[in-house]
């Protein structure tokens, strides 16, 4: 057996007096999905941020393969841990294809060609080979997410967080990322993903955490929390999930 | 048959100034080569102000969004410097006081550091309206703060600063007018120094130099417009 890729032992932290995660451990062993849900507020974000040092948590260690993140540095960490945002946040002056050569160039070093090819290979991953001289602003909503993901993917990350990739999008466009999210997955890549699409959680996730105020409730392969959760706050949150998700869709 | 009406030559604009304007407007027009030579230095003046302007003012735009502590009121203060002392004190200062020498130099600096002051804060507000989220992503993607910076958060400011810059090339423009004060032989001293000879063309010597001024500055408007539009990012961001 070997480590698990990415281990979070009693990771704390504080925004002022608000104590946002208040002890939080998980595992993930490699090609993991693990979805995480829970109430806003409750902290899933800062979790996400925390892994890839965008927030320094207060305390407790994360592990990465084995290294202590706190101890890396913190842009080789980031090159190895990749994040999808919400809102996108493509770069807005530079065309898809530059999105995703940005970082190879300048992060990974690659010479121009290299770059070329490795950004169209990334871009085809997600299907916008054909839209690589657009701008973000010239895509729609679910294509500007696709080139978020094909840019942290460019750089080979051992694990990608997402963080409500999906709640920025208007409902058409949703499918097409949860579609590319679910390639990847396929494909083995390790994922930790906020998320509140319950679909995406059955069918893809191994283990799905309910958080709730900076604490995980609840944990386990996402038909058992969905069947039959442990504690009555995972079932109702769960139920209006349930309840918003047919309303949506039905 | 309409009788042919005799050809009587008029301008039309004499008849709009006091008597004797048609040989003021001669005069004028015999100084135009002394008067072309002042605008040369007006040009002079206004690129080397506006480009120390700008070496001094991005650095310190950027200082007061990413910079420490100390450094930051450190260049904060000198924008207040001089952003609140009137241009004329500044150059008198810098010619009388100072001592720098030759009128240029003083009026370079003292036009130049002014305007690095403005620039800075034109740069500033540029920097803080390209969204929070733009150098999140960055450094999500490994890069460094200062490549962050230098490759996102710049190039999307430096678009944005452009029409704030439009305003201040054409206030630097005509403010070199005030090199008046220390006797630099620029456009508006050499009209001064034909109108004291020759006061009845007060008029007509003002009017034709504010359409040289006028020149300058809708020219250099139109190309800074055209600069605009080539780097604008398609799809209407930034």
């Amino acid at each position: 057996m070997s480590d698990p890729l990415l281990s979070v032992r009693d990771l704390r932290k504080s925004f002022g007096e608000e104590e946002v995660l208040r002890g939080i451990d998980f595992e993930m062993e490699r090609r993991d999905v693990q979805v995480l849900m829970g109430p806003s507020g409750s902290g899933k974000s800062t979790l996400l941020r925390c892994v890839n040092r965008l927030s320094e948590p207060d305390d407790g260690t994360i592990t990465l393969d084995g290294e202590d993140t706190a101890a890396m540095d913190e842009n080789d960490l980031r090159r190895q841990v990749g994040m999808v945002f919400q809102g996108f946040n493509l770069f807005a002056h530079l065309t898809a294809r530059k999105n995703v050569s940005l970082g190879l160039r300048r992060v990974r070093g690659f010479s121009k060609s290299e770059t070329e090819e490795r950004a169209e290979e990334e871009l085809e991953r997600v299907g916008l080979a054909d839209q690589a001289d657009s701008y973000p602003a010239e895509l729609s909503g679910g294509q500007q997410q696709r080139v978020g993901i094909a840019r942290a993917l460019a750089m080979d990350p051992k694990l990608l967080l997402f963080d409500e990739p999906t709640s920025a999008l208007d409902p058409e466009l949703i499918g097409e990322v949860l579609s590319v999210m679910g390639e990847l997955a396929d494909d083995g890549m390790t994922m930790l993903v906020v998320t509140h699409e319950m679909g995406f959680a059955r069918e893809a996730a191994t283990d799905l955490l309910f958080l709730d105020d900076g604490t995980i409730l609840e944990r386990g392969p996402p038909t058992q929390l969905f069947e039959s959760p442990e504690h009555e706050r995972t079932a109702t949150f769960l139920r209006r999930l349930t309840d918003l998700e047919a309303g949506q869709h039905g | 048959m309409i009788p042919a009406i005799p050809f009587v030559p008029s301008t039309p604009f004499v008849s709009l100034v006091p008597l004797g304007a048609l040989a003021d407007w001669g005069f004028v027009l015999g100084n135009a080569d002394y008067l072309v030579g002042g605008l040369a230095i007006t040009i002079a003046l206004t690129v080397a102000s506006i480009l120390l302007g700008f070496a001094a003012g991005f650095p310190a735009g950027l200082i007061e969004v990413y910079g420490g502590h100390y450094s930051e009121a450190f260049v904060a203060s000198l924008g207040v410097f001089f952003r609140g002392t009137p241009i004329v004190v500044i150059i008198i200062v810098m010619f009388f006081v100072v001592g720098i020498s030759p009128a240029f130099l003083a009026a370079t600096f003292a036009l130049g550091l002014r305007s690095a002051a403005y620039q800075s804060q034109i740069f500033r507000g540029a920097i803080e309206s390209v969204s929070g989220g733009q150098m999140e992503a960055a450094r999500a993607v490994g890069l460094s703060r200062l490549q962050a910076i230098r490759h996102v958060i710049v190039p999307q400011a430096l678009r944005r600063s452009i029409p704030g810059f439009q305003n201040e090339f054409t206030i630097v423009l005509k403010d070199t007018s005030i090199a008046f004060a220390i006797g630099l032989a620029e456009l508006l001293t050499r009209s001064y120094d034909l109108f004291v000879q020759r006061t009845t063309a007060v008029l007509e010597i003002v009017l034709f130099i504010s359409l040289l001024y006028f020149l300058l500055t809708f020219s250099t408007n139109r190309v800074l417009d055209a600069l605009r539009e080539r780097f604008v990012i398609p799809g209407g961001e930034g």
